[in-house]
């Protein structure tokens, strides 16, 4: 049996946007042997999140007996004070649905979990569509070439029945998508 | 304050050849001696910065590009050759150029220009001397000659904001004019 997914990550960001007042002090030189100036520099860094270091995932010739799971690490950063983000994924199946495809066959559907550290092969299960809130990362840059070199970890499954459910030799593909907005 | 076409002192008078004496001259004090006038001992040499305004980068949409602000400031210098030097100092520990919010700190770079309408310099260290810059003002305020004489830029890194915590940074430069 042949079974293939690639699954095409797309990255989203969002925004939370800050006022800044900046106070008027600069001040202005005497006329003397030495003269001094002085200027207030104010400026406003609004909350962003980044994901990165996502790879398309594929099941090649797995053995339908067996679920078949796939564990990536990624780079998630936020510069909330609280390092804080959620994630939603939605998948390419109707209503967003975690399904793959192949032409007129029956879609089969996949199981997508999320752990805010990378190294992990488990996490919690998403919803599609639905926003995992509460999650922390560890990185201190935003694609992760400096510091942690990944903060979180994305975990793509099927399962035996599924598999079991699966044309030999068809390729299955489907895209998942995942927003991270910041917290 | 517009300088003088010529001073007179009884039946003498002395003409001066350019403004940026006379613009001198009204600054300090001038000792008469016949038709010799002699600059007194307090006539040093002197410097002047004005025209600086503060800088605000507002909400800084990308973080993965550097941010730049740029100001025309009025420097005069009555030495010979109009010859200054100028040292910043930052409101971070230790004088250094980073801007603060609460315990978060958003390092920035200062650049210096001898000539006005520049978006670039020489980056200046915190705390160090950059010696050698020339004024081309001919008056204190640039009320009247070139209107702004050098340059001051800031400039945020993408380096450093794109790691930066999100919050309002604020912060002081110093700068310290002294004639050379």
């Amino acid at each position: 049996m042949f079974n293939q997914f690639r699954c095409a990550l797309v990255t989203g960001v969002a925004t939370s946007l800050l006022v800044t007042s900046p106070a008027l002090a600069s001040t202005n030189g005497s006329f003397g042997a030495t003269s001094t100036g002085s200027v207030t520099i104010n400026a406003s860094v609004p909350g962003r999140v980044r994901i990165s270091g996502l790879t398309d995932v594929t099941f090649s010739n797995v053995d339908p007996l067996v679920a078949a799971r796939n564990a990536q690490s990624v780079c998630v950063w936020s510069n909330t004070s609280t390092r804080g983000y959620n994630i939603t994924a939605t998948g390419s199946g109707a209503t967003n649905a975690f399904t793959l495809s192949s032409a007129a066959l029956p879609v089969v559907p996949y199981t997508v979990e999320w752990a805010p550290t990378s190294g992990r092969t488990s996490g919690a299960v998403l919803a599609a569509g639905t926003a995992l809130t509460g999650q922390t990362s560890t990185a201190t840059n935003s694609d992760c070439s400096a510091g942690p070199s990944a903060s979180a970890s994305l975990v793509v499954s099927m399962g035996s029945s599924t598999l079991q459910t699966m044309t030999a030799g068809a390729t299955y593909n489907g895209t998942l998508t995942l927003v991270i907005a910041p917290e | 304050m517009q300088p003088s076409p010529g001073i007179r002192h009884g039946q003498l008078r002395a003409e001066w050849p350019t403004r940026r004496i006379a613009s001198a001259i009204a600054s300090c004090l001038v000792i008469f001696l016949g038709a010799v006038v002699i600059p007194s001992p307090a006539c040093a040499q002197k410097v002047r910065i004005t025209n600086v305004t503060d800088v605000d980068f507002s909400l800084i949409a990308n973080l993965q590009v550097e941010s730049r602000r740029s100001q025309n400031i009025c420097l005069f210098s009555n030495s010979a050759g109009n010859a200054y030097s100028v040292a910043a100092s930052g409101s971070g520990p230790g004088g250094s150029f980073t801007l603060a919010n609460g315990s978060s700190s958003l390092p920035y770079d200062v650049e210096w220009s001898t000539q006005s309408g520049q978006t670039s310099g020489t980056s200046l260290s915190a705390n160090q001397i950059l010696s050698r810059q020339t004024s081309a003002a001919t008056q204190q305020f640039c009320n009247s000659g070139p209107a702004a004489s050098a340059s001051l830029t800031i400039v945020l890194r993408a380096a450093e904001l794109s790691r930066a915590r999100e919050g309002n940074y604020s912060g002081s430069l110093t700068l310290l004019i002294a004639a050379e």
